[in-house]
């Protein structure tokens, strides 16, 4: 009897049910790493281009902070770098959700307990977990990596390349493995795990944008940059992540082998004993998503501030002579105040924000598939108002954290760098400003929460990453300049160029906004709830 | 013959609630024992400890020869368990889960799938996303009867199936023991379906156990009713030991009596002439409901009878 005992039908259950999800993980990291070479290729397909390229690079913080400043004029690099990233982000972000699927949302199911009762380790599900999810990730990486050569890139920096990969996931099992031994439950598990991993792309992100190297050391997605595929390959780079995600699985076992099943670190606390003001759809939405809105106010409380904190560095950009800076004051139609281009980070913020009303409308779905909306809809509550309820709740939600976003960003950077009478209140109204456009996503996803319960979360996930793909943030980063007019944000007007009076983009917004929650309400009312 | 499964003095505290307090529990081997508790007492806890899901903070508890809590793995290769809430993966059909947790268990002998299956009459093709609550809990039922394990765990086993099914499960259960040494801890609160099944129960409270034995000898522990018509007001009855809530109405009284103080106080009625007589013999359930009872030892119809 070992520590492996029923851990090879358990990895044979897990790949059962990642059958029709980890292809698509897959799938995603080798086509964003052949679409990388591909649009290197298209728009720098000479040395000439590719040389301005990197100078515009070089004098610009924001895209020094995609990849780093020691780029070279070559396609595999160039490639790599402009992925910013990315691959690395996604394949540990795989990792942490198959990790937590396989271990701590089975038992917050309960079904762990009928899978423990049979003749498996305590460890075995833990084991399977890591062992799938470390799977996919090497299957990407190794996808990747062929995929690379098979474009005509180098095979040793391909291999470099796909073996960071994977180990980025690897890293990051081992913490969604520690995370689901210490969160109360599997939510916060994932939570756990996505805002490290958020943390790690921002540390990294700020190390290249600022130029100081240390904090990118301390980033486990940082040591996936540091590998430097194309370059000089620093294989060492992978010992240090294939360590720290041993050390952490180690952690994990430990803390294992002392938890009682369905037990975090902490004990459940008693609750309150009367529910006093939960009377209606409003307050009960409110009562079930408010830890998660303050969540997300401490998040972007948080983003807002450290970007404002980086208005001093923006200003000395802006004083000296740079193409992009140029660029996307032309493009975007900004006047060379410091204050137009620090826009920019409220947009960044916006669109972040607009996967809250996404998250909400899944949490929407998941009182209806887990059976719980179930007994409220048993109760003279109608099925609108229930959804309305939680549609009050999202809407306000969404505003309450561009507000706190325009707030936080606008005090800091009006201490730092600008007026507060003057930026403070602009900055405030320009956050508000964008809530229309985030409402609007939310309410695409409404619209397929009535229509098409089922692809429900397919259809919302598509709907945000396309909204930031397009997006004008993405966009010039990108090569979109002023992103595609195919999403929301495009219509929101820019508080330090437009004339106030252009109400008219927001109105239309709305309406767009109003006709598809209504559409998607009607569906509701009329399909079958399950 | 050494026992299935022996508990001592065990102890589970989740933060402040003390789920388990000094608990006791001994089941022989090839016995089927009922396991009995209000809401909330205790009996999906200790059947946790006992699978060295939870590790309890003290005492001892000893199953099939081994520690629930270290050798667990290999103790699970000896039994079967079915939980009390049946949760299954929703896109796996009920015939994909029996096999996985058979195979999770060592294997499972086919023909008795197969059979078990007709008797229970589910469709194994279903994706569990669709079954009944009721049978969502047969596929687990079948998972487990249809492995050859010597020892039975069953929390609430039944809760959710039609009688026609509870029927088919008290049969299964049954022959399951004539063909050996299968020992079977059932945790319920279906009374009907402990008396037909068990040898032996125990019943526990806030975390302790409050009654342990067999069904007969638990009946003895229970009071018997009592009407009596008199030839004379009776006297000194209500001071004997072992009588409780006696009412009188002219001639004619009406008590409950321990039945081990049973011979004493029928003397002392014969005494005053017995003229009519009804006792109504004790039920289990009586003496459940005196045990489930918060508010103290009494319960029951013995309250109603004491005004
Ligand atoms: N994970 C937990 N955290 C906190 N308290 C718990 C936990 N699990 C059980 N309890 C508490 O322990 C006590 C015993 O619960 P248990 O589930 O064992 O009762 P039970 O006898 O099985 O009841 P039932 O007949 O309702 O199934 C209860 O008071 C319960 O609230
Ligand atoms: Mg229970």
């Amino acid at each position: 009897m070992t520590a492996l005992t029923g851990t090879g039908p358990l990895v044979r259950l897990a790949l059962r049910r990642e059958r029709a999800i980890a292809p698509w993980w897959i799938l995603l990291i080798v086509a964003l790493g052949l679409a990388m070479v591909a649009y290197v290729n298209r728009n720098m397909g000479t040395d000439e281009l590719k040389l301005t390229y990197i100078d515009i690079i070089r004098s610009n913080a924001f895209l020094q902070g995609l990849g780093g400043a020691s780029v070279e004029p070559r396609l595999d690099v160039l490639a790599t770098w402009r992925s910013g990233g990315f691959l690395y982000v996604a394949s540990a972000f795989a990792a942490v959700m198959s990790v937590v699927r396989h271990t701590r949302r089975e038992e917050d199911a309960g079904r762990s307990e009928l899978v423990r009762s049979a003749v498996v380790s305590r460890q075995a599900q833990l084991t399977a977990a890591v062992l799938v999810a470390a799977g996919i990730s090497l299957t990407a990486g190794l996808c990747t990596a062929v995929a690379l050569i098979g474009a005509g890139l180098q095979p040793l920096g391909s291999f470099a390349y796909g073996a960071a990969v994977a180990a980025a996931g690897w890293v990051f099992a081992g913490l969604a493995a520690v995370a689901a031994q210490a969160a109360r439950n599997a939510r916060s598990a994932t939570a756990i795990g996505l805002a490290a991993l958020a943390a790690g792309h921002v540390m990294r992100y700020v190390a290249d944008a600022s130029g100081q190297q240390w904090p990118k050391y301390l980033s486990p997605i940082g040591w996936g940059h540091l590998v430097r595929p194309y370059q000089d390959e620093r294989w060492w780079m992978l010992g240090v992540s294939i360590a720290a995600g041993a050390v952490l699985l180690a952690v994990a076992y430990r803390l294992l082998a002392r938890r009682d099943l369905g037990a975090g670190l902490f004990p459940e606390r008693l609750g309150r004993a009367r529910a006093p003001e939960l009377r209606g759809p409003i307050s009960l939405a409110w009562r079930l998503h408010r830890s998660l809105l303050a969540k997300w106010a401490a998040g972007v409380a948080f983003f807002a501030a450290a970007a404002a904190g980086l208005s001093p560095l923006a200003r000395d950009l802006l004083s000296r002579p740079s193409l992009v800076v140029d660029n996307i004051r032309s493009l975007l139609g900004m006047s060379g105040t410091l204050g137009a281009y620090s826009w920019y980070l409220i947009l960044i913020l916006a669109y972040a924000v607009a996967l809250y009303p996404v998250l909400m409308i899944l949490r929407l779905r998941a009182e209806e598939t887990s059976g719980r909306a179930e007994a409220v809809q048993a109760t003279p509550m109608t099925r609108l108002r229930w959804a309305a309820g939680h549609l009050v709740v999202t809407g306000l939600g969404t505003a309450a954290l561009m507000a706190v976003a325009g707030l936080v960003f606008g005090t800091l950077y009006s201490l730092l760098a600008g007026d507060l009478t003057t930026d403070l209140p602009r900055f405030f109204a320009g956050a508000l400003a964008t809530v229309p456009a985030a409402w609007c996503v939310g309410a695409v996803c409404v619209l397929a929460y009535g229509l098409l319960p089922r692809a429900c979360a397919a259809v919302s996930w598509t709907a945000w990453a396309l909204t930031a793909a397009l997006g004008q943030v993405a966009g010039p980063l990108y090569g979109q300049w002023g992103g595609s007019p195919l999403e929301p944000f495009h219509y929101v007007p820019n508080v330090f160029t437009a004339t106030p009076a252009d109400i008219l983009p927001i109105a239309a917004l709305l309406a767009v906004t109003a006709a598809l929650l209504g559409g998607g309400l009607l569906c509701l009312r009329h399909r079958d709830f399950h | 013959m050494s026992d299935a499964i022996s508990v001592t003095g065990l102890v589970k505290a989740f933060g402040g609630t003390r789920a388990l307090d000094g608990l006791d529990l001994v089941v022989g081997t090839g016995e089927v024992h009922g396991f009995l508790g209000p809401n909330g007492a205790g009996k999906s806890t200790t059947i946790r400890v006992l699978l060295g899901m939870l590790r309890a903070d003290a005492g001892t508890a000893r199953l099939l020869g081994g520690d629930p809590w270290a050798d667990a793995t290999e103790l699970h290769r000896r039994l079967a368990y079915v939980p009390g809430d049946v949760t299954l993966w929703p896109h796996l059909s009920g015939g994909e889960v029996i096999d996985l947790l058979g195979r999770l268990r060592g294997g499972l002998d086919e023909g008795r799938r197969a059979e078990l299956l007709e008797r229970f009459d589910l469709d194994p093709r279903k994706k569990c996303r669709t079954y009944s609550k009721g049978n969502r809990q047969k596929v687990a039922l079948i998972a487990a009867l249809a492995s050859d394990a010597e020892l039975l765990i069953l929390d609430e086993p039944t809760s959710g199936l039609d009688p026609l099914m509870e029927e088919v499960f008290r049969e299964t259960v049954r022959e399951g023991r004539r063909g050996g040494h299968r020992t079977v801890l059932l945790s319920s609160h279906i009374l009907a379906e402990v008396e037909t099944l068990c040898d032996r129960v125990t019943i526990i409270k806030d975390g302790r156990t409050v009654e342990s034995g067999t069904l007969a000898g638990l009946r003895h522990l229970t009071r018997t009713s009592i009407q009596a018509d008199l030839a004379a007001p009776p006297r000194g009855l209500a001071d004997l030991p072992g009588v409780h809530g006696l009412r009188a109405e002219g001639e004619r009284v009406w008590f409950d009596v321990d039945t081990d103080a049973m011979d004493t106080v029928l003397r002392r009625l014969t005494e005053a002439g017995v003229r009519g007589l009804i006792s109504r013999p004790p039920t289990l359930e009586e003496l459940f409901l005196r045990h489930y009872d918060r508010t103290g030892a009494s319960g029951g119809r013995h309250v109603g009878a004491a005004r």
